[in-house]
């Protein structure tokens, strides 16, 4: 057990660097030298060459590589190019009002998706099951933008509830943002949800299947005790990895739903950075992304070690 | 246990159930009727699709997806089950009846510990006590285990301490024992046996084996397609079966008796088919000494066996004993930690007879075995030993003009008909034998020593130096390499049959593709069109229809499937074909007809093959030679009808008691097993019997 847990935590820590490397690399290769980008075109040879050497770029690259790992793990991640403000500070606001639409949309999508997922595979070709695959299939197939603005459509412009668009900045208060969240939440949690339904689903009908809930229900328990004690372990387990992926995609899929609600969150910022070729944000950006990645696999790893005992208890091993 | 007929607690009247399959019922049972008195036990016989398991289940008022009940009706205890309210069912299913499923491997739910699975099963009984009363040690920490930590038996063991927490009146049990080896599964059936007088249960058995039902049950009832056939007491059943079903059901049905393989007629007469002779044979392939470690612990520990050409060796033991981990090590799945393995063909060939004999000299051993093997390539040839029976080996696969180059040319000195044949052509197209290590290694070494000193002495100085022990050092020959680093002439000359045919074939491609596969890579067919026909042509040689080569394996039944398996292994026309468990999960009649295509097979092919099994009925039929082990050693071989005559070591004494014969006269009790002890030392390993038969030594504990 312990073994399994260092290994899991040895290859997080692992692929965050590499994925560290990767993002230094990849912003690296991008055309063009930041000195003369802020400096503009022109600008005199020495004036660039002066910039260069206080951004520290005359050094060879892995020193660079080096500075800005230590920095961005005490949490320093250069100043934007664009601002002049540090970037670990306005990044982290962003984040948080992200983090607020991500805790609605994850906290509804997936109680709610395993909880349909449950009963579609429960009451399977049964009308609840075709229904809950239905319109699963249809979140699943519409992209995150056209719910959005169907969302929009009906919930702010015919029956105006929530607001379509945010007319706040990053420093908005929770209070005033909250309104603004739902509709961003639930076309995020719509299409999220769609692949947590169907996962979950075919994982419960393949463990209801199983000769071990048949025993169960022969024990002549109840069914929800054969659901909840039998069946759901088992069936969370291939579930737990997808909704780790789908929380994870929630990073790229916040960023296309914030545009359409002029939300102030990371999605916003990434956008902005990339046009403004604000760097030092768009490699934060990255590797926090890369971060998020990680860390909902390794809680999905986890969380798969507390559902299955092979996996715990030694003599697991399976030859 | 009563004799006077009590009112029947089950009774289940012309029940009838269907399945709903594409817009059609399919009916799966037809109007069954039985009746089970309490204290009685009632056994449900049939092979796979008759029903059986169906009915048992509707007495917990259980149907699978999919089926419904479409006429009858089943009472338990007085109340109509399929009538009870889903309270009313549930209390039924926790107090009046329990059943013990099929794979308590599977049965048991993985993420749970065993004392609360058995905890919720309802009943006042502590969860040690039912662990204790199905005779589990260390109750205690047991309960805090979860089923995967668990033995099969162990598992089987829980399932039925799960049945009976809540003292129930009826107790089903579907095929209790089918996964178990024969000593567990003695065990459990005792355990049921006693529960069921214990506690005056009612009982409904549904096995496939005969064996067991012959046992347990007080009647039968045999089912073929969801209808009853043949429904008798069990001594008048097994004494006189009126039906031709019931007949030739137990006809097929393999017996330890046996002298040989059992073939039956339509009519369900049996005929005892003589063994094949193989005495003289050349070993094909040579195991010493080999170990085989799984992590820290050991699985096989310095077994040493040969297989002979045309010869079926049988490997017998319980889960565990180490069997199937030689045959995956074989096959080159799993590298051994020590030993050697040789394919010993050609060269090795003569190496192991000389050996057999003694190490006497070259000509006195070459003799014999060119009388049995030189047909093809000339017994003229006087005592190349290695040359002939190579030459033989590769008329057998249809390379006759190698055979006759083998053997005329090198007549009197086998190393001169040997080294041309390891860079001939036809060497390689004859396959295993020209390039393969044990071919051209022997070859070499005889080449040396014939070149010197001439023919005679050839044959005796190669088992001295270039035998089967030899093969360790030669390299090529080495089947030690696992399966991808063989070379690939290597790799065709032992070929693996799967247990399960259904999950070794690609439910995606045909069968036909399946055979197609390694006759293309092996190289053995040259062109797309060959290999087609060649594929058609191993298909009919499993006795099916050529056009069966279209069809997906799950259009097969398991039976078809596992003939599938074996083309798909004779298609590397391997010299050693491992069949691992095959007949297994196959029912009785299917079983013996696949029993029936092996024994074919090798007489026409002199294929040598690696029979494991844990069913030694099975193993008396169709081996010529068995192999005990327990714990991965050897603990005694010899010929079949000799260690089934006077079987020398205990375990092998217990492991024949425990096998159930389709009798319900035969001797129920056994005698208790011997308690022994491990007694082989360095150098005194084996006591021999004579004829190939010995003993690894021991000697009783009891105190």
């Amino acid at each position: 057990m312990f073994s399994f847990l260092l290994r899991r935590v040895v290859a997080a820590l692992g692929t965050l660097l590499l994925s560290s490397v990767m993002v230094f690399l990849a912003v690296q290769a991008l055309p063009g030298d930041v000195a003369t980008q802020v400096l503009g075109r022109d600008a005199t040879p020495d004036a660039v060459a002066a910039l260069r050497k206080q951004m520290g770029l005359d050094q060879p690259a892995w020193e660079r590589y080096a500075d800005w790992i230590k920095g961005a793990l005490h949490g320093d991640f250069g100043t934007s190019l664009v601002t002049t403000k540090p970037v670990g500070g306005e990044v982290a606001q962003y984040l948080g009002n992200s983090a607020l639409i991500a805790v609605v949309t994850v906290l509804f999508a997936v109680t709610g998706s395993v909880v349909l997922g449950v009963v579609a595979g429960l009451y399977r070709d049964r009308w609840p099951d075709q229904l809950i695959s239905t319109v699963s299939l249809v979140g699943m197939s519409v992209p995150e933008f056209v719910v959005a603005t169907v969302l929009v459509l009906a919930f702010s412009v015919t029956v105006p509830v929530f607001p379509a668009v945010v007319l706040y900045g990053p420093g908005a208060g929770v209070g005033q943002l909250l309104p603004a969240v739902w509709l961003p939440a639930a076309s995020l949690a719509i299409v999220m949800a769609a692949y947590i339904v169907r996962m979950a689903r075919t994982s419960v009908i393949d463990v209801m299947a199983s000769e071990y809930v048949t025993t169960a229900r022969l024990k002549g328990l109840t069914t929800w005790r054969v659901v909840t004690r039998h069946a759901l372990p088992s069936a969370l387990l291939p579930t737990l990895h997808v909704i780790a992926l789908n929380v994870a995609w929630l990073v790229g899929g916040v960023a296309v739903v914030e545009n359409v609600f002029n939300y102030p969150g990371i999605g916003k910022l990434m956008l902005t950075s990339v046009q403004n070729r604000d760097l030092p944000v768009i490699q934060a950006i990255a590797l926090i992304s890369a971060v998020v990645y990680v860390v909902c696999n390794l809680a999905a790893d986890l969380g798969s070690m507390a559902l299955n005992p092979k996996l715990r208890t030694r003599g697991g091993r399976i030859r | 246990m009563t004799t006077s007929p009590k009112a029947p607690i089950v009774s289940v009247d012309a029940l009838s159930v269907a399945y709903r399959s594409g817009g059609r019922e399919v009916p799966v049972v037809r109007e069954v009727s039985l009746e089970v008195s309490p204290g009685r036990t009632l056994a449900l016989v049939g092979e796979s699709g008759s029903g059986k398991s169906t009915v048992a289940a509707t007495l917990l008022g259980h149907l699978r997806h999919g089926s419904r009940i479409t006429g009858g009706r089943v009472a338990v205890d007085g109340k109509d089950v399929f009538a009870l309210a889903a309270r009313e069912l549930r209390r039924l299913r926790g107090g009046t009846v329990a059943m013990v499923a099929q794979n308590a491997g599977h049965a048991l739910t993985p993420s749970m510990r065993i004392g609360r699975q058995i905890a919720e099963a309802g009943g006042e009984v502590p969860v040690t006590d039912l662990l204790e009363q199905v005779r589990l040690e260390r109750p205690r920490e047991l309960a805090r285990r979860y089923p995967h930590e668990l033995s099969g038996g162990q598992q089987q063991r829980v399932a039925i301490a799960m049945a009976i927490a809540a003292r129930p009146k009826v107790l089903v049990l579907d095929e209790p024992t089918t996964g178990l080896d024969v000593i567990t599964q003695r065990g459990v059936l005792d355990l049921v046996g006693a529960l069921r007088e214990e506690l005056g249960l009612a009982a409904v058995l549904v096995s496939h084996d005969l064996g067991v039902v012959a046992r347990m049950a007080d009647e039968v009832c045999v089912l073929s397609a969801g209808r009853v056939v043949e429904a008798a007491p069990t001594r008048r059943l097994f004494a006189a079966p009126a039906d031709p079903y019931t007949r030739r059901l137990l006809a097929s049905v393999p017996r330890i008796a046996d002298a040989g393989l059992a073939v039956v007629g339509e009519d369900g007469m049996r005929e005892i088919r003589p063994r094949a002779d193989s005495a003289g044979a050349v070993d094909v392939v040579d195991v010493r000494e080999m170990t085989i470690d799984y992590g820290a612990s050991r699985a096989v520990d310095g077994v040493s066996f040969s297989v002979r050409r045309g010869e079926v060796l049988a490997l017998v033991g319980e889960s565990g004993s180490g069997k199937s981990t030689i045959a995956w090590s074989l096959a080159g799945l799993r590298e051994p930690s020590g030993g050697t393995m040789g394919a010993a063909s050609g060269g090795g060939a003569g190496g192991s007879s000389g050996d057999s004999s003694g190490d006497s000299s070259g000509d006195g051993s070459g003799g014999p075995s060119d009388a049995r093997s030189g047909g093809a390539s000339g017994g003229a040839s006087g005592g190349s030993r290695g040359g002939l029976s190579e030459g033989a080996s590769g008329g057998s696969r249809g390379g006759a003009s190698g055979g006759a180059s083998g053997g005329s040319p090198g007549g009197p000195r086998g190393g001169a008909s040997d080294s041309p044949r390891g860079g001939s052509p036809e060497g390689a197209s004859g396959g295993s034998r020209g390039s393969s290590p044990g071919g051209s290694r022997g070859g070499a070494s005889v080449g040396s020593s014939g070149g010197s000193s001439g023919g005679p002495r050839g044959g005796s100085s190669e088992g001295a130096s270039g035998g089967p022990r030899g093969s360790s050092s030669g390299g090529d020959g080495d089947l030690s390499a696992p399966a991808r680093r063989r070379p690939l002439a290597l790799r065709r000359t032992v070929q693996l049959v799967f247990q399960n045919a259904d999950t070794s074939l690609n439910p995606r491609r045909s069968v036909g593709d399946a055979v197609r596969r390694p006759l293309r890579f092996f190289g053995t067919a040259g062109s797309r069109g060959e290999a087609a026909s060649r594929a058609r042509q191993l298909i009919t040689d499993v006795r099916l229809e050529p056009d069966f080569a279209d069809r997906l394996p799950a259009q097969l039944s398991g039976g078809q499937r596992q003939r599938i398996g074996i083309a798909r292994a004779l298609a590397g026309e391997p010299d050693l074909l491992i069949a691992d468990e095959i007949t297994t999960a196959l029912d009785v009649s299917v079983q013996a007809d696949v029993l029936c295509l092996l024994d074919d097979l090798r007489r026409e092919r002199e294929l040598a093959c690696l029979f494991i099994s844990h069913d030694l009925a099975v193993v008396r039929g169709i081996a010529d030679r068995v192999v005990v082990l327990w714990h991965g050693v050897v603990v005694e071989e010899g010929p079949t009808d000799a260690v089934f005559a006077a079987p020398g070591h205990p375990y092998t004494k217990a492991l024949l008691a425990a096998a159930l014969e389709p009798d319900p006269e035969a001797e129920g009790a056994a005698a208790p097993a011997e308690e022994w002890a491990d007694a082989a030392e360095p150098g005194a390993l084996w006591d021999d019997l004579g004829g190939g038969h010995r003993v690894r030594r021991w000697r009783p504990t009891d105190g």
